[in-house]
Order: structure tokens, then C-alpha cells, then sequence
């Protein structure tokens, strides 16, 4: 027959526990029925208190991505299956170099996206579309890669498409707040970063005539409900 | 599309990962830390070093505890590393306020904030066990602990919780 501190004892440390032996000394000791479902009660409790949301543990601007140890993760996880030597020192600019550095590191260490020629199927692009709620429009070109990457700690969409002023990678950052168009050139690349109503969409390209006005087009044919931002 | 690079499946496999996994990685790391940016910072590292070695991982069934472990690890690199001291623990709920808070729910912010105020010893277990749902074997697996040292944390995290949510006296040390 269990005792009352033998019952304690495990209940104590697994609330859950029930059995023959617990639903015996359940009946004969109201009390210790009465502390394993107040435990059981405080678990639930306690199992709600630490489900914090996702959102409420998002840093507040300026914590996130860019302070602190910078997020280099992708960089050197390119570098890694790449083996190229890639510079991820931390970055140390101020927020609009710091975005585009991270828009250049990510190009530049994915040099199979921009090698792709064939375009990518209806299908595949909906799959790297549909998790962040968006789709393409067709008609700003072909799209001939399209992956969801590991960038900055977070899964955003990667896109090349090839428009007929040049390829352009874009980069649907969900996650990366700017408050204005963020233009840019870096190691050959010219790019801008636009504001979206969540996050922004970068777009880079190398060699590309009229660079904003692509970028535009591109941003107009990302359907997410966002508006063109004005020009800064 | 390169849809037959074993570099970019492997690559996509694992933002798969990452993405259903990092809230509750996050979770965990905060509560084992108690600080929002500690705990990104540790999730981000974790991921880095999990990449490096996702090659290894044979079973992807068994990723979350495969991340949960590289987590804990890095944590304590983290603490090791910068010789992190627990300020006092009014100031760390005062910090987290924001996250600690429940709106009109006082129930659940006061077990946040006893939750918060737990040892680490007792903290990290209860998390895995409640929030996990771990078994208490695979706790002690986990934190390299015998199960009945396990068993001893979770009665004392729950004897320490009863006090501080005024359901009990403050257990004997």
C-alpha cells in the first residue's frame, strides 16, 4: 500500500501519474487527491504561462536583427557547403549598410541561384510562396530559382527573376523593417531595399539597367497587398 | 530550381526545420535564460552550429531534441563565454515585463513571474517536462542527469512554484 509521502513524492514530480496504486490511495486520502489535482491544476496553469507567443518575444525595434551579435547565420552556413571564404565578421555599418551587406552576403553565397536558367514550375513557386502568403504576378519575367533560405535567422523567400533589363535576385524579408527605400551598391551589386507594409522586399542585380524601375516592377508583381512607397 | 542538388535539399529540409522548430527553441531559450536577446542570440548560434553538423543528424524525427540539446549547449557557452551574473531577480522581471504580462489574466502573469523566479536547476526541467513534454527519462538524458535526480528537481520546482503563488509555505531546503 503506498503511503502519503510516497504518493507525494511522485506526484510531486509527475502530476500525470495515475495507476491502480494512485486511484487506491486517491480513494482513501482525500487530501492527497485533492494535492495532486491542485498540482495537476497548477500544471496546466504553468504549461499555458510558458507558451509565450512568438510575437511577444520579438524584440522591440532596434533589439532584433542588427543589435547585439549580428546574425550571421546564413553567411557562414554558405560558406560552409560552399567553401567559399566569405567575410562575416560582424557587421558593424549602421542599419542601411547593414542591410545591404546582409542582401549581398546572401547573393553572393548563393552563386547556383543566379546560375539557373530554366524556370521554376507554377507549383514549386507556389511552394515557396504560399507559406508567407504571397504570389508572384506573372508578367515581370521568368523566374528561374526560387528556394526558401535560411537568411538572418529566418526562412524568407528567394527569388531570381529574369526580367528583360537583367536577372534580379529578390528577397521577400518578412522579418526586416526599413522605413524608407534603402538603395545601395556593394562587391558589384546594386540593389534597393523597399518598406512593405510587413517587412520589406529586396531586390539586387548586377549590371541591370534602370535597377529601381525593376525593382518596382518586381515589388508591384509581389501580391501581398502592399502599396508602391514613394520614392526617397 | 535545382530540385536535384543535394546542397539546396538539404538546405531547404533544413529551413524547414528552423521555421516549425524556432518558437519553441526560442521559448525554451528564454525561459532557460530570462532574457529576449540572450535568447536569440543562443537560438541563432545554435542554428548556425546545427547546420554545420546537419549532416550528421541520421534521424530528422529526432531533430528537436538534437536542436534542444545544441541550445542548452550553446547557453552554457554563452554564460561560460561572457560570465553572465544573474542580476537580481526584480530586475530581470521588471525587464521581461512585457513578456511576463497577461492581460487581464493575473493568474497566468503571477505563474510567469514565479516561473521566472524558479532556480535555474528547477526552472530548466519543469520547462522541458510541461512545455515539452518530456518524460522524465528523456530529461535525464538530456540534461545528463540520473532520472531520480530529475524526479527530485520537478518535486522540489513544484513544491518552490506552490510557495511562490502563496499555495503553500516555503518548502525545507
Amino acid at each position: 500500500m503506498m503511503t502519503c509521502m510516497e504518493f507525494r513524492r511522485q506526484v510531486g514530480a509527475e502530476p500525470s501519474l495515475a495507476g491502480p496504486a494512485f486511484d487506491a490511495h486517491r480513494r482513501e486520502c482525500p487530501a492527497c487527491a485533492r494535492y495532486q489535482d491542485e498540482l495537476r491544476a497548477m500544471d496546466a496553469l504553468a504549461a499555458r504561462a510558458l507558451a509565450l507567443d512568438a510575437a511577444r518575444l520579438a524584440l522591440p525595434k532596434g533589439r532584433g536583427a542588427g543589435a547585439g551579435r549580428r546574425q550571421r547565420f546564413f553567411a557562414i552556413a554558405a560558406s560552409v557547403t560552399a567553401g567559399i571564404a566569405v567575410g562575416f565578421a560582424l557587421l558593424v555599418g549602421g542599419p542601411r549598410e547593414s542591410v545591404a551587406r546582409e542582401v549581398v552576403d546572401h547573393v553572393l553565397h548563393e552563386p547556383g541561384a543566379l546560375a539557373a536558367t530554366v524556370p521554376v514550375g507554377p507549383a514549386a513557386l507556389a511552394g515557396v510562396l504560399d507559406p508567407d502568403g504571397t504570389r508572384l504576378r506573372p508578367g515581370v519575367g521568368d523566374v528561374t530559382f526560387a528556394a526558401r533560405c535560411v537568411h538572418q535567422g529566418h526562412v524568407v523567400p528567394h527569388l531570381v527573376v529574369r526580367t528583360p533589363a537583367g536577372a534580379v535576385t529578390v528577397l521577400l524579408l518578412r522579418h526586416r523593417e526599413v522605413d524608407e527605400p534603402v538603395r545601395f551598391e556593394e562587391q558589384g551589386f546594386a540593389g534597393v531595399v523597399l518598406p512593405a507594409p510587413h517587412g520589406s522586399i529586396a531586390v539586387v542585380g548586377q549590371g541591370v539597367k534602370d535597377l529601381e524601375g525593376v525593382a518596382r516592377q518586381v515589388f508591384e508583381a509581389v501580391d501581398r497587398g502592399d502599396s508602391i512607397p514613394a520614392a526617397g | 530550381m535545382n530540385r536535384g542538388d543535394p546542397e539546396m535539399d538539404a538546405r531547404r529540409r533544413f529551413g524547414a526545420l528552423c521555421e516549425s522548430l524556432r518558437p519553441d527553441l526560442l521559448r525554451f531559450a528564454f525561459w532557460l535564460g530570462r532574457d529576449r536577446q540572450l535568447a536569440e542570440d543562443v537560438v541563432q548560434e545554435a542554428m548556425l552550429r546545427a547546420w554545420k553538423s546537419f549532416g550528421a543528424l541520421e534521424d530528422e524525427g529526432k531533430a528537436k531534441s538534437w536542436l534542444l540539446t545544441i541550445v542548452r549547449r550553446e547557453f552554457a557557452r554563452t554564460f561560460e563565454k561572457k560570465r553572465l551574473e544573474v542580476a537580481d531577480l526584480d530586475a530581470l522581471v521588471t525587464a521581461e515585463a512585457p513578456v511576463l504580462a497577461a492581460e487581464d489574466d493575473q493568474d497566468l502573469a503571477a505563474m510567469r513571474e514565479a516561473l521566472f523566479r524558479l532556480d535555474d536547476e528547477y526552472r530548466e526541467p519543469l520547462v522541458l517536462q510541461v512545455m515539452m513534454g518530456y518524460s522524465t527519462q528523456e530529461i535525464a538524458d538530456l540534461m545528463g542527469l540520473q532520472q531520480g535526480a530529475v524526479l527530485t528537481r520537478l518535486f522540489r520546482a513544484r513544491a518552490r512554484l506552490r510557495h511562490l503563488l502563496g499555495l503553500a509555505p516555503e518548502p525545507a531546503a
